[in-house]
């Protein structure tokens, strides 16, 4: 009976080394394959999607543009080289950018913030989206037939040597809609007349990408694409996810894994590292020339967030996110010696991006959240205040609509409904619970308790949930708290064993919030209404794997979804953003929940920043690659770090040139 | 069956008796468990006695009382600490009188004030300081400990029953089922436990009940071989032969012959049965995959001990000295009645 401690430590053990083993080496060199043949058949079987085409067929009275009017980002006093220190909690699964394991905090680095797309959102400029270019040199719009026309830039290059052509963007809608890729999502949407109807090819440089609808934000759709390299994935076919697993994917950005980095790593893998192409095409571009300034970006895997905080303490690391009020105030506040000194930089920053929906999610297909008067007593009973002012430190603000930060498409006035006991307990009485049971929970007339559960899979925001559930008790509401494993939660709210779930949605900087996916009806509901449209149906079961948990199934917002999905009017979407807003908030089964205006970082006195930070439409500091490391600096700064009587000018600074004004 | 105090058992607890340090300790470890039991008197955010407009109210026990009751303005349970206060402004000769320390170990003490650890002040009656959510560190010890106390003794009485049910099964009848029950619990042994907590976790909610299903679904083997062998050997004594001959069943038998006669071997080990359920689930609560919050556990403590080693060191320490002393007692108690049950009476501990 006594070995317990030590069956548990070695099964961990078990665990982490199985873990730690469990891979296809490189070495197992798989036999040549040639997918040439294939590809250029399933072109020929689908002429009417891939469309070959000359340039004397460009269409007359196209309007090229090129965004060069836009101000440069960065800055020009940057300093090339040196070596950024960051940190990842594991080591990448795989080097693929798409299939299985390849959605991780890796992929990052291999695609989305350093690979260069045709043309990119300008990040920091006021007023609507406006694009610069990436791979392409000019664009042109005709929204009325739902065509973008690209021209590459003729000195676009892989990482690898090749010029980025046509081919790679026919060859990655061939890709993106393989089979042999493992990844459903891509296969949908890049999919036949899912999105996107057809692409031209008019000659080496020049191509256009007609789309299904014509949306505000169409130019987008096809700019920020990234091409796909055809001649590195001549040999995909059905063995593409262990084949291409630890093969590094040629890319237009700045850094790539170089095969000795990769032969190391099949030894130790307690770091990877990026090194940066030094003849990188875009060097000299304008709006790149002042970015991804490090030679190098080395990333140590530290998997406890309390030993990465030890590291940069220690000056392993060059940053740390400070969003937690915990650190912000307790581990590293203004007043501390490192930060006095001067040897760490502390800087917040205001941006203006769309905000992660963080809130109660109320499933009404639950018998007890079917009532309104219900959701609204608990609107009422949801203290959000006291949570942004106790556990944020009243750094962060109340959301108020499902859909906030996106600028003007987000509702003016609305605003969420505020903790008060009193009209909690009334909403409670109307929907029948009008009695305080022993414990002080309400019950109704069939002796049935107000308890409903919550759950969630943010391990580290349980004590908001506990803080809402002391709150809660006091409007007579129990919350059954269930704190469970992040793709736990995430399975039982897919299919909507929840009652009401705390979770939040990343949303990426858009024009206008999306609606489809979270509320219309055909997500909520198999058959939501009988053959009229509108009754709801007595037996409709809820439809699993969709994202609208909270059941919702209006027809009148159906109707307004389905009409704003068709819209290339962005004031008429506006209209209609509003007003579905309005019936979202009258339904009430969202209670929004907080938003941070900004994000905090701090940072050791060799990395360099541009004077006004960052860009507006930065969701942490070094996503838009505009720092810098400044070598020099860092010898003299480790010194001072144990020499207590150097200092240097402090630095704590915020900047709030995107703050909303008031 | 019946468990006449015969002579030897007499001798044994006798002997249990002159081993001091053993003694005091399971003394000690009474006293604790009984304080554990009643801890609602000592440490809770009820008051023991109100009294009222000449009326005397017991809030510790039983359906809360709102605080309209006291002529407050509120439906929900009273703030006791915030109507001692409230009387003793008002002046009228009400009271309120308290436990020692006023705080539940779910409630946050700092009201209306930023979440962050924060270290003893006895002027607030926070003996040990409070956790990273402003909650009392004693309370939630002490009440932890019932927890694991509960999960011990279920883990006792699933672990005994199984392991004695089979072990003598096995012993007495011997023979093919001996041998395919053995071969069954080999194949057991080897499913790894933690993969399975790790499995169930992610399914269901683990509550205390499931926990110990759990830990023991994967704990009882241990007890079959002491079972087995000890049946065996007893099988084999003339008094077991007499007992069939009598005619009696083989239930009878194994109740009313052979188990009293075993049984002494199993008392040796509860204590040590006890310190193991303790660490388990300490473990598993540490680990993220134990009761669920914001139920009090030494496990959560440990793990915001550590994550806030330099920060709020007092969650460490008293987690960390609460659970060593919880388990020297235990220990203690465990070798002392090792060796009082000890057929050979002059051995190492003497």
């Amino acid at each position: 009976m006594k070995p317990h401690p030590t069956i548990l430590l070695s099964a961990l053990i078990v665990v982490l080394i199985s873990s730690g083993c469990s891979r296809g080496g490189r070495d197992d060199a798989p036999v040549a394959h040639d997918n040439t043949a294939e590809v250029d058949a399933y072109y020929a079987a689908h002429p009417e999607f891939f469309v070959r085409k000359t340039p004397a067929d460009l269409p007359a009275g196209l309007q090229w543009e090129n965004g060069s009017h836009l101000p440069e980002i960065g800055s020009p006093q940057r300093i090339r080289g040196g070596t950024w220190n960051g940190r990842i909690q594991d080591f990448p699964r795989t080097l693929r950018i798409v299939g299985p394991d390849s959605n991780s905090a890796f992929r990052g680095y291999l695609l989305d913030d350093i690979a260069i797309s045709f043309a990119t959102l300008h990040p920091d400029i006021p007023g609507p989206h406006q694009f610069v270019p990436g791979l392409a040199e000019s664009w042109a719009v005709d929204l009325p037939n739902r065509t973008v026309y690209v021209r590459i830039d003729p000195d676009a290059r892989w990482s690898d040597g090749p010029a980025v052509t046509t081919d790679d963007i026919f060859f990655m809608f061939w890709f993106f809609q393989s089979a042999y890729i493992q990844a459903p999502w891509f296969n949908n949407y890049y999919g036949i007349g899912e999105t996107y109807t057809q692409v031209i090819r008019y000659d080496e440089h020049t191509f256009a990408v007609t789309l299904k609808e014509a949306r505000p934000d169409l130019a987008s759709r096809v700019l920020l694409l990234s091409p796909v390299a055809r001649h590195f994935y001549r040999e995909v076919g059905d063995d593409f996810v262990t084949r291409y697993n630890w093969r590094f994917v040629p890319t237009t950005g700045a850094y790539v894994v170089t095969d000795d980095e990769l032969r190391r790593t099949t030894t130790n893998r307690n770091h990877i590292t990026l090194t940066r192409l030094t003849d990188w095409w875009a060097n000299d571009k304008p709006y790149y020339r002042y970015r991804y300034n490090p030679a190098e970006i080395r990333l140590r895997v530290i998997r406890e967030t309390t030993n990465a905080w030890e590291g940069f303490l220690a000056g392993d690391l060059d940053a740390f996110g400070m969003n937690l009020a915990e650190y912000n105030y307790d581990r590293l506040p203004d007043s501390h010696q490192l930060v006095q000194r001067g040897l760490i930089h502390k800087s917040t920053f205001y941006n203006d991006v769309p905000r992660p929906t963080y809130g109660l999610w109320m499933n009404t297909a639950r018998p007890l959240l079917a009532s309104r008067d219900i959701r609204l007593g608990i609107q009422h009973a949801a203290n959000w205040q006291l949570v942004i002012d106790q556990y944020f430190r009243g750094d962060y603000v109340r959301m108020n609509t499902t859909a906030d930060g996106y600028g003007d498409m987000t509702h003016p006035t609305l605003k969420a409904r505020p903790f008060d006991i009193q009209l909690a307990l009334e909403h409670f009485a109307r929907a029948g619970f009008s009695r305080r049971g022993p414990d002080g929970i309400l019950v109704n007339d069939r002796g049935e308790r107000l308890s409903i559960g919550l759950t969630t899979g943010y391990e580290s925001l349980g004590p908001i949930l506990t803080i809402l559930q002391q709150e809660a008790r006091k409007a007579g509401l129990h919350f059954d708290v269930e704190i469970l494993d992040a793709s736990a939660a995430w399975k039982k709210v897919q299919e909507k064993n929840h009652d009401i779930t705390f979770t939040a949605f990343n949303v990426g900087v858009e024009l206008y919030p999306r609606y489809w996916e979270t509320y219309h009806s055909v997500n909520a509901y198999e058959q939501p209404y009988l053959e009229d449209g509108r009754t709801p149906n007595p037996d409709r079961r809820p439809k699993v794997q969709t994202n609208n948990f909270q059941s919702i199934a209006i027809p009148e917002l159906d109707a307004l979804i389905d009409q704003y999905d068709r819209s290339d009017n962005l004031d008429e979407m506006r209209r209609m953003a509003h007003q579905m807003e309005e019936i979202l908030h009258e339904d009430g089964s969202f209670s929004p929940g907080f938003l941070m205006p900004f994000y905090r970082t701090a940072t050791w006195r060799w990395v360099g920043w541009p004077e006004t930070f960052n860009a507006r439409y930065s969701r942490d500091a070094q996503e838009i690659h505009v720092h810098w490391i400044d070598e020099s600096k860092k010898a003299e700064t480790l010194q001072a770090r144990r020499d207590e009587t150097r200092s240097f000018p402090a630095e704590v600074r915020t900047y709030d040139q995107w703050k909303p004004r008031e | 069956m019946a468990l006449r105090l015969n002579p030897i058992t007499r001798k044994k607890l006798r002997r249990f008796r002159s081993i001091q340090r053993g003694f005091w300790s399971f003394v000690v470890l009474t006293l604790l468990v009984v304080f554990a039991l009643t801890a609602e008197l000592f440490i809770n955010n009820r008051a023991l006695v109100v009294s009222h407009e000449g009326k005397l109210y017991f809030p510790t026990y039983g359906a809360m009382i709102p605080g309209e009751t006291f002529g407050l303005d509120y439906g929900w349970e009273t703030n006791y600490r915030d109507l001692r206060d409230h009387f003793r402004e008002e002046g009228r000769g009400n009271w309120v009188f308290l436990p020692p320390v006023p705080f539940s170990p779910l409630e946050n003490c700092y009201p209306g004030e930023f979440i962050h650890p924060r270290p003893p002040d006895f002027a607030r009656a926070n003996y040990l300081g409070t956790d990273t959510q402003n909650r009392d560190i004693l309370a939630r010890l002490v009440y932890g400990f019932r927890n694991a106390l509960m999960f011990a003794f279920g883990f006792m009485i699933g672990v005994y029953g199984l392991g004695i049910l089979l072990g003598c099964t096995m012993g007495y009848f011997g023979g093919i089922f001996d041998l395919l029950v053995q071969r069954l619990i080999e194949i057991w042994s080897n499913i790894p436990f933690l993969y399975i907590v790790i499995i169930v976790a992610s399914i269901v909610r683990p509550s205390l009940g499931w926990l110990v299903a759990i830990t023991v679904a994967f704990s009882w083997m241990g007890m079959t071989y002491y079972m087995r062998t000890g049946t065996y050997k007893e099988k084999a004594r003339d008094y077991v032969a007499a007992a069939q001959v009598l005619g009696a069943s083989d239930a009878r038998v194994i109740l009313h012959h052979i188990l009293p006669n075993t049984a002494a071997t199993l008392v040796t080990f509860v204590p040590f049965t006890v310190a193991g359920a303790i660490t388990s689930l300490t473990a598993l609560d540490f680990l993220g995959f134990g009761l669920p919050v914001p139920t009090p556990s030494w496990g959560e403590l440990l793990k915001q001990g550590t994550q806030n080693l330099i920060l709020a060191p007092w969650i460490v320490v008293s987690a960390f000295t609460a659970m060593t002393i919880v388990l020297t007692l235990v220990t203690f108690v465990g070798e002392a009645v090792r060796e009082a049950f000890d057929p050979k009476k002059f051995t190492l501990y003497e």
